[in-house]
């Protein structure tokens, strides 16, 4: 979350049309920006599924595959 | 070949945001994740067509975005009809016992119109720039703006939090009832 914080600081020194602390008014510390977080994280903080791990698997494979395919 | 090893790596921590994207567009966490499938899968394809060191994160999103509203396309009325259901599936969700408060939320953010929740999301959850959600969605920088500041008030007149106005029950309860029957 100080990730994010740095991060939108960072985002608005290069955008000074509108100088405002949280020019979003998402920012942490408001309700919405809270619940909009927590909404995100509730689904974000989960552990990546193994379904996609074994997805990347297969894709790596049929790749390094077709390449052994593709020399000979 | 450890460059591809470290695509695969960068991918796979994104993949958390891409599935909590995915389930804001979605509305219903199985078609999330089968969105999201999708999307590794035309990443993986196209991955020549990464630069590395930029902004994985937003090249992934706006894959997965694209993927999305192509198959609205595709679907089109039948996506609507499914739509209806979107609420309660989220609202079923078993982790979810005893967090009213993020349920209520739900149900907010699935009456904002799509373009005002993925601004919303984008700027405010997933942590990106009013640049760089221009650039996944498309458009300029000030319609980002304005549909974020929509979709704030609306939703601050929903939950009537926040004092963004004077907002009644009378009010919020027929935006609900107004709302309902149109998706």
């Amino acid at each position: 979350m100080s990730d994010r914080e740095t991060e939108d600081k960072k985002l608005q020194t290069g955008n000074t049309q509108r100088s405002q602390q949280q020019p979003s008014g998402l920012g942490i510390n408001t309700a919405i920006g809270k619940q909009l977080k927590a909404y995100y994280d509730d689904v974000a903080s989960e552990p990546v599924p193994d379904r996609f791990l074994s997805l990347l698997d297969a894709l790596d494979e049929a790749e390094t595959a077709s390449k052994k395919n593709d020399r000979e | 070949m450890s460059a591809q090893f470290d695509f695969r790596k960068e991918l796979i921590t994104i993949i958390p945001n891409l599935r909590a994207f995915a389930t804001s567009l979605t509305g219903s966490f199985d078609r999330a994740d089968d969105l999201v499938q999708e999307t590794l899968v035309k990443a993986w394809d196209k991955q020549h067509t990464f630069q590395p060191g930029t902004n994985m994160k937003a090249w992934l999103f706006t894959i997965l975005r694209n993927e999305f509203y192509t198959q609205m396309r595709k679907k089109g009325r039948e996506v609507q009809d499914v739509d209806g259901i979107h609420a309660m599936q989220l609202a079923g969700h078993p982790e979810q016992q005893g967090h009213l408060d993020l349920q209520d939320f739900r149900r907010a953010l699935e009456m904002l119109p799509d373009d005002q929740r993925e601004a919303l999301i984008l700027i405010g959850a997933s942590g990106f720039s009013y640049e760089e959600a221009a650039e996944i969605c498309k458009c300029a920088v000030g319609t980002i703006k304005s549909r974020v500041s929509r979709a704030r008030t609306r939703i601050a007149e929903i939950l009537g939090v926040e004092g963004d106005g004077d907002y009644g029950p009378d009010s919020i309860s027929s935006q609900i009832i107004g709302v309902a029957p149109a998706a």
